[in-house]
This record gives C-alpha cells, sequence and structure tokens, in this order.
C-alpha cells in the first residue's frame, strides 16, 4: 500500500489510542477506584490516580475470614469448576461430532447438523424454565453436575460450530495417508486430526471456559445458594444490596475479572483465531 | 428415516407430558386445616440436618450450636436476598423441589401460598389461638384457618428522622402532623446543609409499594377495601393524595433525583447512614440499632430516631409486615424443622435475636422480636436502641390488610403498584395515569379469580 | 456396499464403520436432544396453555397467552425499548468493529498487544462489566459527571439512568456495545483479511484514490463479514439481560424483552405466557436476522 505520510501516521496513532481508551477505560476505572479509601473515591470532582492510595480492599478480600471474602471465593471456586468441567465435556463431544460432520458421510447429516446450529437462535429463556424442570426431577438442581450439564448444551453448537470449520479447512492428504497405512477413522482423528488441529480445539476451549464464566441467568435461577453460585449472581447481588461500599465492590469486580481478563489476554491468539475462523463461511 | 422417527417421537412426549398437566401436582397434599392442636411436636432424629433458607444472616455459629445440643439436629443456613429469596420459592414450588426445610413467608404471600399449596398447615403442631396473646401478629400468617407460618418478627414501617440534622436547619420539636412534617422538610432543604432530605426508593421494586400503603394510612385511608375494591381513585382519596405526595416530592427536589434507581435498603445504607438524607417517611422498623448506630457502617451514629408517623390529623397507624418462617411441602427433615421454629421463636431466643445478651448472639438487622413477653424482656434490660419508642408503636400497628388479608394475587398487585409510581416519578405517566393503570389491573385481578 | 471401492482405492467400511458416525454423534444428540430440542419444543407447546401456578389446572388455551401479552401494556413497551436496544447494539457495534477492524487490519508490531486489548471486555462476565459502568454512571460519585462537568457541558449532577427512556436505553446499551464490539471487529477482520490484494492494486493502477478503494473494493467485498457480525449482535443484543437487570431493575422505561419475560415467569408465576414471549423473541430473531442476510450479505468469489 501506499507509503505512510505524517500526518497518516499521526491519525492512526491517534485512532488506535481512541480504541484503547475506549477497551481499557473502564477496566483502569475499576482499579483506580478499588486502590483507594471509601472518601478518595467519592472525592468531587473525580480523581483520575488512586489518592489516597490503599491496598485495603484487597486485603480484605484475601483475608476471607469476612462474610464478603468467604462469598466471593467460594463463588470464584465454584465459577472456575462448573465452566472447567463444562469446557472439557464440551470440548470432547464437539471433537467428536465435529468430525464426524467434517470427514463422514451418513443420512441425516444435513438435518442434525442444521438442528444443531439452529439450536444458536434461541433465546436463553426458551430453555430455562424446562430446564430447571429436567434437572429437577433427577435432583441435580444447586448441584455441579446439573449446572455443568446445561452449560455444556448450551455450549454445544458453537463448539461445534467453531472445530466444525477447523476440521474443514485441514487437507484431506493427511488422513488419506494414515488411511493407506491401514488406520480407521476412529485412529485418524487421533492421530493426524487432533495434533494438526490443536490450535482450534484450544479456541474452542478458551472460548467455552470464558462463556461459562460470564453465565448469569442460568446459575441466576438453577443455583439457589453458594453451594454452587458463580461469581457473577454472588457479584450481582453485592451490587444490589449496596451494603458493600462502592471502592470494595470496585475491587471485587477487579478480581472476579482477573480469570477471564488474564485468560484472554495471554491465550489471545487462540481466541482470535477461534473466532476469525469460524466467520469464514 | 432414523432421526425423523425421534424428532416425532419426542414431539408425541412432549404433547402427552402437556396433556397431563405439568403444574405444581404435589404429592403431599396438605392435610385438612385442623384449628385445634396436639401441641405435641414429633422428635427430630439425632444426627439429621435441616436446611433453612432466610433473607437474615445466620445467627451465630455458638448460638445455632446450642439448638444443636438440644435436638440433635444441624442446622445448615443459608442467606438469600429478598427478592431473589422469593424467585427461589417460586421456581422450586413450581417444580416440586425441594430446596430448604424452613423457608420466609412473607406476610403479603400468605393469602397466595393458600391457594398454591405451597406451604404444610402449622395447625397441628402449634395452638395459634393460645399463642395469640402474645403473638400479636400471628393472624398474619393463617388463612382460611390455615396457619401456613408463625411470625418470626413483629417488623412494621416507621418513620426515621435524624434530629441533629433537623435541629441545625432550625426544626424545632417532632412534628405533628404531615404538614408539619412536609414543612420541616422543605426548613432543611432551604437551610442547604442537606439539599433533598427525604429518602423515597423510587426503583421498581416492592419497597416502594409499602411506603405507598404507609403515606396512605398517614392520609387515613386504605388502599383496598375489604372486598380488595380499589380505593384510591378519586383524587379526594387518600392513596391518591398519597401518591400525589410522593411524586410532588421528587419532582419538587425533596428527594434526591438519583433515588428513581434506589430500592429501600439502597437507601438506608447509601443515603440514610451516611447522613446524606434527613428523613425516611417509611422506614423498617428496627433500622436504627441494626443500621443506623452501627458505627462501621453509618455515619449518623445517635443521630436518627423512631418518630410517631404524622398523618394528615395526627400520628397515623403503623402498618406491621412481619416476616414469617414457614415449611414448604417439599421440605425433607420436616421434625426437625419443627423443633427449629419452636426454638427459635421462643420468648428468650427472640429477646437475644434482638440484642438481650449483648451483640456478639444478634442476628444482623433483627428488627422487633415477634412476642409481647421478649419485648418485656429488651424493655428491662435497655439493650435496643430506640426500643420504648418501638414497643409504643407496636401497639399502634395494624396489618396492611385488614380482615381478608393480602389478595393472594399480591405479587402482581404489588408489581402493578410499584412500576406505574416509579413512571409517575419517572415523568412518563401522569399521577391520574398511574391510578387509573393500578385500578385497572385490581380489576383485572378480582375478575380472574 | 461393501466391496466397492472409492477413488483413491480404498475399501469403504464394512458395518462397523457404517455406525461410526452415529456413534460419534450420540452424546451430541443426546445432549441437544435432551437438553435443547425437548425444552424448546416443551416450551413451543406449552405457550399455547394455561402454565400458573396461581391458576391450576394446566390446561390448553390456544392463542389467550399471547392476546393476554399484546394488551399488557409493560410487554409492548419492553418491545418497543428492545428495538431500541437492538438499534443502538447493531448499529454502533458493527460501526465500532469496522473501524477497530479497519484500523487493524495491517500487520504491525503492535497489533498483537492492541487486539488483546481489545478483546478484553468481550472476555468478561457482562454482570462484572455492569457493575463497574454503573460506578462510572453513578450520579453523585461517578465519574461521568465528574468530566462532563469539569468540561463545563453540565451545570448540575445528571441522573443518567432511571429518568430518561431514551438515555437510559441507550447508556445501558452502550454497555452491551462495549462487550460485544470485539466479537464484531473480528468478523470484520476475518472478511477484511480474505479480500486478495490484487484486487487493491488493481483499483490502484485504475487510478482510484483511498477512499474509491474503500468504496469500490472493501465494502462490496466486506459485507459477508458485516452480515455475520451484525447479526450476530442482533442476537446479542435481542436478549440483552444481564446490564439492564444490574443497571436498571425491573423498572419498564428501560426493560427488555429477556427481563419482561423473566419477570412474567418467575414474579407473576405465568410460565405460560413467559412461553408465549420467548416463543414470539425467537421468531423476531429468526425474522430479523434473514432480512439482515437478504439485505446486507452477498456471496463473494474471488
Amino acid at each position: 500500500m501506499r507509503g505512510h505520510s505524517g500526518a497518516r501516521r499521526v491519525s492512526r496513532a491517534l485512532l488506535i489510542t481512541l480504541i484503547l481508551v475506549w477497551s481499557a477505560f473502564p477496566i483502569y476505572w475499576a482499579l483506580n477506584t478499588s486502590f483507594t479509601t471509601l472518601n478518595g473515591a467519592q472525592s468531587v470532582p473525580a480523581h483520575f490516580m488512586p489518592s489516597p492510595f490503599t491496598a485495603q480492599n484487597y486485603k480484605t478480600l484475601l483475608n476471607s475470614s469476612g462474610g464478603v471474602g468467604n462469598q466471593f471465593w467460594r463463588s470464584f471456586l465454584n465459577a472456575t469448576i462448573e465452566s472447567g468441567l463444562a469446557t472439557v465435556l464440551t470440548v470432547v463431544i464437539a471433537l467428536f461430532a465435529a468430525y464426524a460432520f467434517a470427514r463422514l458421510e451418513f443420512r441425516g447429516k444435513r438435518i442434525i447438523l442444521v438442528a444443531v446450529l439452529a439450536t444458536l437462535l434461541l433465546p436463553v429463556y426458551a430453555t430455562l424454565i424446562p430446564l430447571y424442570r429436567i434437572m429437577s426431577s433427577v435432583h441435580l438442581v444447586n448441584t455441579y453436575p446439573g449446572i455443568i450439564l446445561v452449560y455444556t448444551s448450551g455450549f454445544l453448537p458453537l463448539a461445534i460450530w467453531i472445530m466444525y470449520n477447523y476440521f474443514a479447512s485441514v487437507p484431506r492428504e493427511l488422513e488419506e495417508a494414515a488411511f493407506v497405512d491401514g488406520a480407521t477413522p476412529v485412529v485418524a482423528l487421533w492421530r493426524v486430526m487432533i495434533p494438526v488441529s490443536l490450535p482450534g480445539i484450544a479456541a474452542t476451549a478458551i472460548i467455552v471456559f470464558l462463556m461459562g464464566w460470564a453465565q448469569f441467568i442460568f446459575p441466576l435461577v438453577l443455583s439457589s445458594d453458594l453451594t454452587t453460585q458463580p461469581v457473577t449472581v454472588v457479584v450481582a447481588a453485592l451490587y444490589g444490596q449496596r451494603i458493600v461500599p462502592f471502592t470494595l465492590l470496585n475491587a471485587i469486580g477487579v478480581l472476579a475479572a482477573a480469570l477471564p481478563g488474564v485468560i484472554a489476554l495471554v491465550l489471545n491468539r487462540y481466541i482470535v483465531q477461534g473466532v476469525m475462523a469460524g466467520s469464514i463461511k | 428415516m432414523p432421526v425423523l422417527l425421534v424428532v416425532v417421537l419426542l414431539a408425541a412426549l412432549v404433547v402427552l407430558a402437556a396433556a397431563c398437566g405439568s403444574s405444581t401436582s404435589t404429592s403431599s397434599s396438605p392435610s385438612a386445616a385442623a384449628t385445634t392442636s396436639s401441641g405435641v411436636l414429633p422428635s427430630p432424629t439425632a444426627g439429621s440436618s435441616i436446611t433453612v433458607v432466610y433473607h437474615y444472616p445466620a445467627p451465630p455459629k455458638s448460638v445455632l450450636d446450642q439448638f444443636t445440643a438440644q435436638t440433635g439436629v444441624k442446622v445448615n443456613w443459608v442467606e438469600v436476598g429478598w427478592d431473589n429469596l422469593q424467585t427461589k420459592i417460586a421456581t422450586a414450588a413450581t417444580s416440586n423441589t425441594y430446596f430448604a426445610d424452613l423457608t420466609d413467608v412473607d406476610w403479603s404471600k400468605v393469602g397466595q401460598y393458600y391457594k398454591t399449596k405451597w406451604f404444610m398447615p402449622l395447625n397441628p403442631y402449634f395452638d395459634a389461638a393460645a399463642l395469640k396473646a402474645d403473638m400479636p401478629q400471628i393472624d398474619t400468617f393463617a388463612s382460611n384457618g390455615q396457619q401456613l407460618a408463625l411470625p418470626f418478627d413483629s417488623s412494621f414501617t416507621v418513620t426515621t428522622l435524624n434530629t441533629k440534622i433537623a435541629k441545625a436547619a432550625g426544626v424545632t420539636g417532632t412534628p405533628a402532623n404531615l404538614t408539619d412534617y412536609t414543612n420541616a422538610l422543605k426548613q432543611i432543604k432551604a437551610k442547604g446543609a442537606v439539599p433533598n432530605p427525604l429518602d423515597i426508593p423510587f426503583a421498581a421494586a416492592e419497597g416502594l409499594s409499602t411506603y405507598w400503603y404507609q403515606l396512605t394510612a398517614a392520609y387515613g385511608g386504605q388502599v383496598l377495601d375489604a372486598s380488595y375494591a380499589p380505593q384510591f381513585t378519586a383524587p379526594s382519596s387518600a392513596g391518591y393524595k398519597a401518591l400525589q405526595w410522593m411524586v410532588d416530592a421528587y419532582k419538587s427536589g425533596l428527594v434526591p433525583k438519583a433515588n428513581i434507581g434506589m430500592a429501600d435498603y439502597q437507601g438506608f445504607t447509601s443515603e440514610m447512614a451516611p447522613g446524606r438524607v434527613a428523613s425516611v417517611f417509611s422506614d423498617y422498623s428496627g433500622s436504627v440499632g441494626s443500621i443506623y448506630d452501627v458505627p462501621s457502617s453509618s455515619k449518623v451514629v445517635g443521630q436518627v430516631q423512631y418518630i410517631p408517623t404524622p398523618g394528615v390529623s395526627g400520628p397515623a397507624p403503623n402498618l406491621s409486615n412481619p416476616d414469617g418462617v414457614g415449611i414448604p411441602v417439599t421440605a425433607k427433615n420436616v421434625a426437625g424443622a419443627l423443633a427449629f421454629i419452636k426454638w427459635f421463636t421462643d420468648t428468650q431466643q427472640q429477646a437475644i435475636w434482638a440484642g438481650l445478651n449483648g451483640s456478639s448472639d444478634v442476628i444482623s438487622g433483627f428488627p422487633l422480636p415477634a412476642r409481647v413477653s421478649s419485648l418485656q424482656l429488651l424493655a428491662q434490660g435497655n439493650k435496643v436502641s430506640g426500643a420504648s419508642e418501638l414497643m409504643t408503636l407496636l401497639g399502634s400497628s395494624r396489618a396492611e390488610f385488614p380482615g381478608p388479608g393480602a389478595p393472594p394475587w399480591y405479587s402482581q398487585f404489588s408489581n402493578a403498584v410499584y412500576t406505574n409510581i416509579h413512571q409517575a416519578a419517572a415523568g412518563a405517566e401522569t399521577v391520574q395515569q398511574a391510578v387509573t393503570n393500578i385500578a385497572t389491573e385490581v380489576n383485572q385481578l378480582k375478575a380472574s379469580q | 456396499m461393501s466391496g466397492e471401492r472409492t477413488p483413491t482405492g480404498r475399501k469403504r467400511p464394512r458395518k462397523r464403520g457404517r455406525f461410526l458416525p452415529y456413534i460419534l454423534l450420540s452424546p451430541l444428540v443426546l445432549f441437544i436432544g435432551a437438553l435443547a430440542l425437548y425444552p424448546t419444543i416443551l416450551t413451543t407447546v406449552q405457550a399455547f396453555f394455561t402454565v400458573n401456578p396461581m391458576d391450576p389446572p394446566t390446561r390448553f388455551s390456544g392463542l389467550a397467552n399471547f392476546r393476554a401479552l399484546f394488551h399488557n401494556s409493560f410487554v409492548r413497551q419492553s418491545a418497543a425499548n428492545t428495538a431500541l436496544y437492538i438499534v443502538v447494539g447493531v448499529g454502533l457495534s458493527t460501526l465500532f468493529g469496522l473501524g477497530i477492524a479497519l484500523v487493524l487490519q495491517r500487520r504491525s508490531r503492535w497489533r498483537g498487544v492492541v487486539l488483546a486489548l481489545v478483546v478484553l471486555p468481550w472476555a468478561l462476565p457482562a454482570v462484572v462489566e455492569s457493575v463497574i459502568w454503573g460506578w462510572i454512571y453513578d450520579p453523585t460519585f461517578g465519574v461521568l459527571n465528574s468530566v462532563l462537568k469539569s468540561l463545563g457541558l453540565i451545570n448540575s449532577d445528571h441522573v443518567w439512568i432511571g429518568i430518561g427512556r431514551i438515555v437510559s436505553i441507550v447508556l445501558i446499551e452502550l454497555v452491551q456495545v462495549w462487550q460485544i464490539t470485539p466479537l464484531a471487529a473480528l468478523l470484520i477482520l476475518a472478511a477484511l483479511q480474505s479480500i486478495p490484494q490484487e484486487l487493491y492494486e488493481a483499483a490502484r493502477v485504475d487510478g482510484a484514490g483511498r477512499w474509491e478503494m474503500f468504496r469500490r473494493v472493501t465494502l462490496p467485498l466486506v459485507r459477508p463479514g458485516l452480515a455475520v457480525a451484525m447479526v450476530e449482535s442482533l442476537i446479542l443484543s435481542l436478549n440483552v439481560f444481564d446490564q439492564v437487570y444490574v443497571l436498571n431493575g425491573f423498572a419498564p422505561g428501560g426493560a427488555s424483552i429477556m427481563l419482561q419475560t423473566y419477570q412474567i415467569s418467575f414474579n407473576n408465576l405465568n410460565f405460560g405466557q413467559g412461553y408465549a414471549l420467548s416463543l414470539l423473541a425467537t421468531f423476531a430473531t429468526m425474522l430479523l436476522s434473514l432480512l439482515i442476510l437478504a439485505v446486507v450479505y452477498r456471496r463473494v468469489e474471488f
């Protein structure tokens, strides 16, 4: 393309700065609010750097002998377990299914694929109450397995979509070579497909995990207490009750955002690839 | 084709399930209402446990351990916020799922619970007639002869005033009637120290409804009559004037603009406790002891007092809204739950929750005990802020729907009330429209019975 | 069927292989069948029944639920609100997404870092974001009021959410836009990167300037990406719940359809109407998605 003139460079830098500010400002503001006292946060006009600076809010949370700290960490654990196990289950099932769709021919393939992907259009509500009824009839309400099963069923269509695209873009020659050696399709899947598509599988796993961590309305209904309530439900409840001061609340928000945030920042490459690969069709 | 077959089978299954009716058919239907009871409770199994899900924090572990020592039953107490809790109760009941052995029965839901049969009648185990003298609000929790819960406290709406701010603005004495009260607020506003002195929780939530009921009582009326017909449609009626007063207070700046999104407890903790407003017309009994006089979360310790609610012509009755504790029909450990109710509501324990043994054994936020005998213990011990004022006010309190109690469709009614009042304050509706909308909803609900 | 040979000379799998796809798919079909399709069918069917613990028993009632919904002014209001949520959500996320994608098209040293930060809002839970933004919007202590006052644009503290219906909706939706723009940006970026350089070269040879190239080459060829991004944003903004619930509760001035459905089902206990509203929302989603695809999508071939 054209060479970069000075003005163009400047305007480009400006745009990038704008984009960065837009993306990062609320998080920076949450950090700013969390590292100060209530008086500091309530100062008028607002301070852009925490003053006075204190890490007390985080100390309170890490101490976890108090009620709020306990609530938070328990919900953090719940979210991680629920999302983590749902991710594992989803990826395994989606792997097999996507392979079948991408490589095997069989009757009903088109219908099943369309049916699975069509569920992406369903509003959350179409399934919430019936799912509650189903889960309660097998006594799985407010249990990890119950929630994990519900998450998995919700994430499967997207996981399959991403992996299907990945598998479809792998050249057939690789598996053909394995077949010539006498491998069955399953062995080909294990020895060829999966290793080659590891980035795609990683991307799927990361995206599904992040989605699981962000779930709100399902656990709001399916999770009656701290045995299984994830971070989102607890944070919303604390915000609504306004008993927790805003400085502490922002600290909680920062910690709640820390896990998905770090994953997104460090494993960014996979997320980007995963989304972009899924879109080319 | 195999796939097609599966789909057809599924569809058939579903139609079958739907036709058979998948609503709340409970396998254990409650026994017919017995008005006399043996007073004998079944003995709980030692080593068993019960789950109590409630919207108050748990009593201190040491106290719960005493119950375990007495009965052998372990207590698992889970605190869930009120709105969330009502949803949990509804979802669990409609899918016939166990979620607690004991939970909240709100005064406003008793009519609904009688209809939906979600709670176990306690008549065989507790003699309501005998208890009434000591528990004046026990009737609130009975519907058509079925005692669906016992009162756990004796809460009522009450007016609080920050006397320090009032005095600093030159307001002398306690406002004797609504006009004096309004003028006092205007004076506090004019002097500038507190630019918006009144707290009304205008968020579309339950707290706004009870605020309106209390103001209507101050205007000398009720919102619904004994047959649940709307009483607030005429501009001269108490309910209409009360609504007008609330909306005017917001529009004229007596109430902070931000209150449009604030619910009741939010207002107490983020406005009254930091001293940013001077008064809550419809506060909850116990706020002074549990919020305003708690040094770690309040800047106005010792400044807030309960005052007689100023009505148009003198003190107005305070409306009671006690919390009840009941046993869902899906409970697993009924014997344990019954033992807990008995222990939880006895004279000594009720006084302890409110502070008889000092602040280490209280239930945080606990209003007033349900038993008169407990109140007497407290008054002697002088352990609760404002106890004497509260006892006097309790004497003049009345139920919000005296006579038939709350209607079974109370939730939808309250929903219509708080959404329309919210809209009126936000300027999206006129007071006349709001009143008409609420009345229309009431008539529809009545017709559908 | 056994014994045939495929073009590459491989024997087509025998009996055991014939069932392989079904074996591989069985967990999926089980999950989706039991936990997605069955509940959906249940919802669809029971939308035509009266399902209400306050009004037993469950019985067929035809279109009664739908009629009640149309007559319910709060439902109509939430539909209007949601329409605005969609317009703002799809419009802004696509616009910003396109902008971000255009700026980040070119590989540079910084692109990785910038992309990482851009994707960050998408990875965080909506509820947590709503709490953070709620504090920014706070009337008394929020930084929005503080900055606007310092700039002299307003005189006193503005209550942003709860008073003005349109302002509330726009600001609540802005929180969702913040979250979904990264997704739109990535989808559009993928489409941008699949446009062959030769086309730009050819256009330049023809004497086209930057704007011309954008209009003649980029825009038409990025349409598939735009369409997919818009459909994604549509689905997300039509279903907006978390942000509304946290920032505005059940106030009718900002209630979305999903919030209204939740309220009808759990506060009013009228599950039949809740099912009916979900059904209507599903149809609206499908209709609007098809509309977007019909208008914006163009099959592109290079």
